[in-house]
């Protein structure tokens, strides 16, 4: 039986279906079975950086009303056969989505999938609930600024009182990613630090992925950035993909590059 | 470096900012089953007497937690 994850966040733009789709690439890249499914209904985002928006035929709310086979509406990736795509739908809106249609869409793909993962619509609205409805766990995405904290705190407020879990008495696992983190402005401390933004949440640490403007290039091209060679970001989606996997990887500090050398190997070329 | 030079980062004011705010949402937090709970209220009191809407709000003040429930009632 596989997991079921879901990638969520209080605000929107903070890159969450960035990380959703390097992480089914990067947990695939560990030899598991991944589908990567797109809750954001009504706004299919996720098929554009997977750059599988092309191949997109049928989506998940027809799966779910039973009006196609699930084998019809997954998408396989052409990068690497053990991650398959389930599209979101652009016709339908939040509301369309039940309870028990979900329930039995995540157990038929937990039957085929190691891990399923669900790349949940920004905020706290009705598909927000539903998308953690069934979670065993959740990952939350923040930006280290403080709407985006401010509103992931509400996010896991909810998480902690609406999943299914935490209604039968178990406890939902909970991680934070801390995404697009400057070094040099946290060293600077105009940059909140990661213990900073753990100890305000409460949570514990997944990862930290620093800036990276190959993040920006890699959507445009639909492939993601875990996939290009040498990117800051890449390497660091490939270390979480590689926890959640089970393996122990150490946690790399992202935040402590050091400055005062990068500003005397610069003053040597002044 | 002199104390007086001394300014506040930007990071510690943001971590300060968003204690307090965080805090304050976590209080004023609804419970999840607020508006089923505020229809079941308006049903029951309906049978007596016409209402014209139910206000709830969750307070507290110091160790002490209420609901306090507003009926307003039709004129």
């Amino acid at each position: 039986m596989g997991i079921v994850i879901a990638v969520i966040s209080g605000k929107g733009g903070v890159g969450k279906t960035t990380a959703t789709a390097n992480l089914g690439l990067g947990i695939a890249m560990n030899g598991e079975k991944v589908v990567v499914v797109d809750f954001d209904i009504g706004q299919r985002n996720l098929d554009m950086i997977l750059g599988l928006e092309n191949r997109v035929v049928y989506d998940m709310v027809q799966v779910m009303d039973g009006e196609v086979n699930i084998k019809q509406a997954l998408i396989k990736s052409k990068v690497n056969p053990d991650l398959s795509f389930l599209a979101a739908s652009q016709t339908k809106d939040k509301t369309v989505l039940d309870s028990n249609k979900i329930k039995e869409l995540l157990d038929n793909l937990k039957k085929d999938f190691d891990y399923v993962i669900l790349d949940a619509p920004a905020g706290i609205e009705g598909g927000y609930e539903h998308t953690i409805e069934f979670a065993d766990a959740a990952i939350i995405v923040v930006n280290p600024e403080v709407s985006s904290i401010r509103d992931a705190d509400r996010a896991i407020g909810i998480l902690d009182s609406k999943s299914q879990k935490v209604k039968d008495g178990e406890e939902v696992v909970k991680y934070l990613i801390i995404n697009r983190i400057v070094a040099e402005m946290v060293q600077k401390g105009e940059m909140l630090n990661s213990e900073d933004i753990l100890e305000i949440l409460n949570i514990k640490l997944l990862g930290k992925i620093p800036e990276d403007r190959g993040v920006i290039d890699a959507s445009n091209q639909g492939k993601p950035v875990i996939l290009k060679d040498k990117s800051i970001a890449g390497e660091a989606y490939k270390r979480i993909a590689m926890r959640i996997c089970g393996k122990n990887v150490k946690m790399e500090d992202i935040e402590r590059v050091d400055v005062s050398f990068m500003n005397k190997f610069k003053g040597i070329f002044k | 470096m002199f104390p007086w030079s001394k300014k506040k980062k930007s990071a510690s004011i943001a971590k300060d900012r968003l204690t307090i705010a965080i805090m304050s949402d976590r209080r004023n937090e609804t419970y999840p089953f607020m508006d089923d709970m505020k229809a079941e209220i308006i049903e029951v009191v309906r049978k007596y007497i016409a209402v014209k809407d139910i206000e709830i709000t969750k307070e507290r003040e110091g160790d002490i937690e209420a609901l306090s429930i507003d009926v307003q009632l039709e004129v």
